[in-house]
């Protein structure tokens, strides 16, 4: 089965951020027929603003922007939610800036042209790096109301 | 030999790699929007493949959007070309108005991408002058990084020529907190060296601005 047809993801929420607005047309248009609900963001600006009122599975955001670029745009929306997780997708694949962004908390890196099934894999372990969290998070809230009470 | 000429060599070199890469990247986003209308073209055929009919207004859309991004993509190539060719050599005249709306267009990517942008007044005519159309190139392009250093996200770097009677005039100019870098007026002062004419920076009322003058031929 070609491996570009295959990965109907539904309940994943994504934001694609990029400033080629063709680009991030297209692309959204792709992920939806597979499921994917997909929300738009053309800067790191709208991308903050969209993060604050929505909650996302996972952020593609491009590493080179007009004004706040990728890098920036990915320490702000780390600060607004810390349990964010962010692929990059870019064209300047950069070694260094693509490890400065792991360390700051990206969760991956994609070089365009990247390949759907790709970049459908990463949303599917962002989900699951997601759950993952949230299991951990009740878990220790469990522990503390334990611990609280019993000692 | 001239002590300086490694370094300017570098210099040289540096600004070659600089436009290159920017072209490089502008060229991959075009490749990147072709290659995702590849895909969803590639997914329309498996749904035709599936039963469902063909939507003949989509795929001819499809096809004009493809071609718009191939063009733009020749487009950038072309003025890349042009670019390239200035090194070619000392020629007897070249035209400085195609020199300069070339360099700009070249240039509006890497200042948009500093959330700044790049106003060009260009002439309708040609301005035929004598030099190094690639010194000239590269003296335009740091007047350019010169000012854009000093702006402010927002702000916009104003490039003029004109002609002034038997001169063609390039006034880079734009809003600046004041002061310059010694450096780069350095790298200015010495890439003018290789263009015939005079050239002048002044900073006045909160605009920085850089004026060369060249003869017309």
């Amino acid at each position: 089965m070609d491996k570009n047809k295959a990965q109907v993801m539904p309940n994943q929420k994504v934001l694609l951020v990029d400033d080629e607005p063709e680009f991030t047309q297209v692309l959204a248009q792709r992920m939806q027929s597979r499921g994917v609900d997909v929300d738009t963001a053309t800067s790191g600006h709208e991308a903050l603003e969209k993060v604050k009122g929505s909650s996302y599975d996972a952020v593609i955001l491009d590493l080179f922007m007009p004004e706040m670029d990728g890098i920036q745009t990915l320490q702000h929306l780390l600060a607004e939610s810390p349990d964010l997780q962010v692929i990059l997708l870019t064209a300047h694949a950069t070694l260094p800036t693509c490890v400065e962004a792991i360390k700051l908390g990206a969760m991956d890196f994609l070089v365009k042209p990247a390949e759907i099934h790709q970049l459908m894999e990463r949303i599917q372990r962002a989900k699951a790096n997601k759950v993952l969290l949230v299991q951990k998070q009740v878990e220790e809230k469990i522990k503390s109301i334990l611990e609280t009470r019993w000692g | 030999m001239n002590e300086d000429a490694p370094d300017r060599l570098r210099e040289d070199l540096a600004f070659c790699g600089l436009i290159a890469a920017d072209v490089s990247h502008e060229l991959r986003n075009v490749l990147s929007v072709i290659g995702e209308y590849a895909g969803l073209l590639d997914d329309l055929i498996g749904l035709a493949e599936q039963g469902k009919p063909a939507d003949y207004a989509k795929l001819r859309k499809l096809s004009a959007n493809i071609a718009r991004q191939v063009k733009r993509g020749t487009e950038t190539m072309e003025r890349f070309s042009r670019f390239a060719h200035a090194a070619d050599g000392q020629t007897s005249g070249f035209d400085l108005a195609a020199l300069v709306e070339n360099l700009a267009a070249l240039l509006q990517g890497r200042v948009s991408l500093a959330g700044c942008r790049l106003e060009a007044e260009l002439p309708a005519q040609s301005l035929p002058v004598r030099g190094d159309p690639f010194a000239l190139q590269h003296l335009v392009f740091l007047s350019i990084q010169w000012v854009l250093d000093s702006l402010e996200k927002g702000e916009s770097v104003r490039v003029k020529l004109l002609p002034q009677g038997p001169a063609a005039v390039i006034c880079v100019s734009g809003p600046a907190a004041g002061g310059g870098a010694d450096r780069v007026r350095q790298q200015v002062a010495a890439a003018a060296g290789g263009c015939q004419g005079t050239i002048e920076t002044a900073w006045a009322n909160g605009i920085l601005s850089l004026t060369i003058t060249l003869p017309i031929h």
